[in-house]
């Protein structure tokens, strides 16, 4: 025991100072996300909202998506139950990431940066650092749990009792733990920690699709996940303590396996070899095109998948959005415009917003291009036969083909879904959404060439169109509400484009805005075809 | 001799700090060029210079006779560059990453790529974020090996590699060499620019101070001679061109002006020498007398 553990008490004080910041902003973070939204949650529970809530969310892919509830009818659905089954899932989720990205990276990311063999050469314990990662994990996951716990009961709302508030805490806390686990055994396996974090982000992800199969089909069948043991607690209806038991007792089982495994490892070593790459390279990659895809691809991918929820997300309200925007004056607010049907006016706005967030994605492309020149991974191509304007293009290309792709399956999740929910009642076609979206383009391709004029010519400015972009989007947002002038909310971009489809299609605007952005990308070419590389210079 | 580089008068400023105030030299085909010179003197800023990736103030530069900035894409379809730091992506491999470059470069030898991995023992499969500063250079060395050139830019090619490898370097530098083609060789390792380069050129705080081979400079500079006399070698310490003189017992050690050399040696058969060596400078002696002098 000495031998393998010894002083990991020392090892766990030092982490808890050398992280009190990071921990600070966990607990901080992940509680207040997961406890204050209570009065939030009390605004949409006026009226008709919970009957309205609760008839949204029977809807299988809304099931599917945030968890079941175990209240069967509306009227017994109350404040609580509902906070707990929107919100209890997902904060689970994301406590057992931020678990899984620490332990890695205190364990395995040491190990491949040479720290763990520094730290082994002193009178420690061969095991003492993960012992000491993990202790530091669950010490934390519980300072969250009481976090989470005291912040919601503080708020004395309705049906928001005290035990049952620490239960939702605790069900968060444990997540966390689960999470701890499971990256702590990956950490063993995988021959680095970018593979363990990748296998352990992929288990979870896997246990999520799993329940959500399973909550759709036989919620009895949830109970055999790790991850039900979080949400299945029900807290603030059933309180089941239950799952939290065979949560800790699966923490243990993983924690004993991955010391086992530890122990039975020499340092750096793996269980699973190392990947092979490929010895040569794909005709595919070989041009400045196919390198950039390449480049691109993860952040591509995870984007459309993210639209692709978004769309899916909002799409289901469509069934039951009347019920619900009756009860909310601040909704109906937002979102009525008189003489057209509630879910065309939510079109409207939402696809304002949705295609805001889509222009993230061909915004973080361009700006790649300089983050891959002060990386200094072009100089070498620099050197070559490759032209700037090559480069410069490329990307821009790349940009807006992804922006093109993010509005069709934003757009076509959200129409998809939608129609599917609205049943027979539906009064839009899959076109009228897809026009909507691409109604949106000017606005996109403007962000675009915002981002290619900063490459252009003060590249470091490029992460002030994210500003930028965040500007018009809370103007968007909340723009509805405020009542603002309107030459203030024209400082927005979208504000100049008509709302599809209750307003009509604008083609000189529509014309116009491209004609600019494209100009911006000119533009910026010019200024990225003479300005001095910036290499680290 | 074809001159293949031409530099007269580069100046370079970034803000206000003068990186390059006034670097002139030439590469001519055949010859390898050693160009040396402490961290920050504007080594790195001079290739970049010359690659057309920061354009220059004011000044001439020019390589195969082009300019390096108006026709950047006709000239580096004939060189190749390694970098002092090789930056790779991590997700692709070496292999793929080496083909990547000598395809963009317009097309290698894939007998030579082959060849090379081989020689600088690299294991093309690992992805790059897995290879250490020493595996990253290697990439480089491949892939501007492996195409052919009629001029080679090396920015401290052999930073992080071990001295085995070093020595394949500068074998297959040799090789290039002897095939005709120009090599500018920015390195900090004198020993190295001291076996390949033919030419030194020095740079200080963005200056060239000093341009000749190696023969040249070391006529301008002074020998080590150690001397042991029969007489009372104590005398030679006031002889015209003896330096930094030191005694131990019969035996003296000093610097001295090779102009002076017969002078000195004159002066030192009168004492009956027992023993005489004389060391040429070394490239870091000189490199030392204009940084610390």
């Amino acid at each position: 025991m000495k031998e393998k553990f010894a002083r990991s008490n020392t090892l766990f004080l030092q982490y808890l100072k050398r992280d009190w910041k990071k921990i600070i902003i966990w607990i901080l973070g992940i509680g207040l996300f997961s406890a204050a939204f209570i009065p939030a949650f009390e605004e949409i529970a006026k009226g008709q909202g919970l009957i309205g809530m609760f008839e949204t969310l029977q809807n299988p892919a809304m099931t599917a998506m945030v968890g079941p509830t175990p209240v069967e009818a509306a009227a017994d659905y109350t404040l609580g139950a509902m906070y707990a089954h929107e919100m209890l899932l997902f904060c689970g989720l994301f406590a057992m990431i931020i678990a899984v990205l620490h332990v890695v990276g205190h364990t395995r990311k040491e190990e491949d940066l040479g720290l763990t063999e520094l730290v082994r050469s002193f009178q420690i314990g061969r095991q003492a650092n993960s012992l000491a990662a993990m202790a530091e994990t669950v010490f934390i996951n519980i300072l969250l749990a009481l976090f989470i716990g005291g912040v919601m009961a503080s708020f004395g709302a309705d049906t928001i009792s005290a035990q049952s508030s620490f239960l939702f805490g605790a069900s968060i806390g444990m997540a966390g733990i689960i999470g701890a686990g499971i990256a702590l055994v990956m950490a063993q396996m995988m021959p680095t920690s970018s593979s363990a974090t990748g296998s352990a982000l992929g288990l979870v992800g896997l246990l999520y699709i799993i329940r959500s199969g399973t909550d759709v089909s036989n919620v009895d069948l949830t109970m055999f996940n790790p991850m039900g043991w979080t949400y299945l607690t029900y807290p603030f209806t059933e309180n089941n303590w239950i799952p939290l038991i065979f949560a800790l007792i699966f923490c243990v089982v993983m924690t004993v396996i991955a010391f086992t495994l530890e122990g039975g490892r020499d340092m750096g070593a793996s269980y699973l070899p190392q990947r092979q790459g490929r010895e040569s390279a794909k005709k595919s990659l070989l041009s400045v095109q196919g390198l950039f895809i390449k480049l691109n691809k993860g952040v591509m991918i995870g984007w459309v998948i993210a639209f692709v929820i978004m769309g899916a997300a909002y799409g289901s309200i469509y069934g039951d959005m009347q019920t619900f925007l009756e009860s909310n004056e601040l909704m109906k607010q937002m979102f009525a415009h008189s003489g057209f049907s509630i879910e065309e006016s939510f079109t409207g706005t939402i696809m304002m917003v949705m295609i805001g967030l889509v222009s993230i994605l061909p915004i973080a492309i361009v700006n790649k291009l300089f983050a891959e020149e002060s990386r200094l991974h072009l100089s070498q191509l620099h050197a070559t036969k490759v032209t700037r304007g090559q480069l410069y293009w490329t990307s821009i290309g790349i940009a807006i083909f992804a922006g093109l792709i993010g509005i069709l399956f934003a757009s076509g999740s959200l129409g998809g879904i939608a129609i599917s929910a609205m049943g027979d009642s539906a009064t839009m076609d899959i076109v009228d959404f897809l026009a909507a979206g691409y109604n949106f383009l000017p606005s996109l391709l403007f962000f675009t060439g915002l981002a290619a004029l900063a490459l252009g010519w003060a590249p470091k400015l490029g992460k002030v169109v994210y500003a930028y972009l965040g500007y018009s989007f809370m103007l968007n947002y909340f723009g509805g509400i405020l009542d603002l002038p309107d030459a203030f909310s024209k400082t927005a971009i979208q504000s100049w484009i008509p709302q599809l489809p209750m307003e009509e299609f604008d083609a000189p605007v529509f014309i116009t805005i491209m004609a600019i952005s494209i100009a911006l990308m000119v533009l910026g070419y010019l200024g990225y075809k003479r300005r001095d590389m910036i290499e680290g210079a | 001799m074809t001159e293949i580089v031409k530099l007269q008068g580069l100046q370079k400023k970034f803000g206000k700090f003068q990186a390059l105030s006034d670097v002139t030299f030439t590469v001519n085909a055949g010859e390898v060029v050693g160009f040396i010179g402490p961290n920050g003197a504007g080594k790195s800023t001079t290739i970049r210079a010359l690659l057309g990736i920061i354009k220059r103030d004011a000044g001439d530069a020019e390589i195969f006779g082009k300019d390096v900035w108006k026709d950047s894409l006709e000239i580096h379809k004939r060189i190749s560059y390694v970098p002092g730091d090789v930056a790779l992506w991590g997700s692709l491999t070496g292999g793929e990453i080496i083909d990547l470059f000598i395809k963009l470069h317009g097309g290698g030898d894939k007998q030579k790529r082959d060849y090379l991995i081989k020689r600088f023992e690299l294991d093309p499969k690992k992805k790059a974020k897995g290879y250490s500063k020493g595996n990253r250079q290697k990439v480089g060395l491949i892939a501007a090996l492996s195409v052919d050139s009629d001029l080679y830019i090396f920015d401290e090619p052999t930073s992080g590699l071990d001295p085995l490898m070093e020595a394949v370097f500068q074998e297959e530098v040799e090789k290039i060499k002897q095939a005709g083609k120009a090599i500018l060789l920015s390195s900090h390792i004198l020993s190295e620019v001291e076996r390949l380069a033919d030419k030194v050129v020095i740079i200080r705080q963005g200056k060239i101070v000093e341009t000749g081979t190696l023969d040249e400079l070391r006529h301008l500079t002074r020998s080590t001679v150690t001397l042991v006399t029969k007489g009372d070698v104590a005398e030679m310490a006031s002889v015209n061109g003896v330096h930094d003189f030191t005694q131990k017992d019969n035996q003296a050690t000093f610097s001295a002006d090779n102009q002076c050399m017969n002078d000195i040696l004159k002066e030192a058969t009168k004492l009956g020498v027992t023993k005489f060596e004389s060391v040429p400078p070394t490239l870091e002696d000189l490199f030392m007398r204009h940084y610390e002098g």
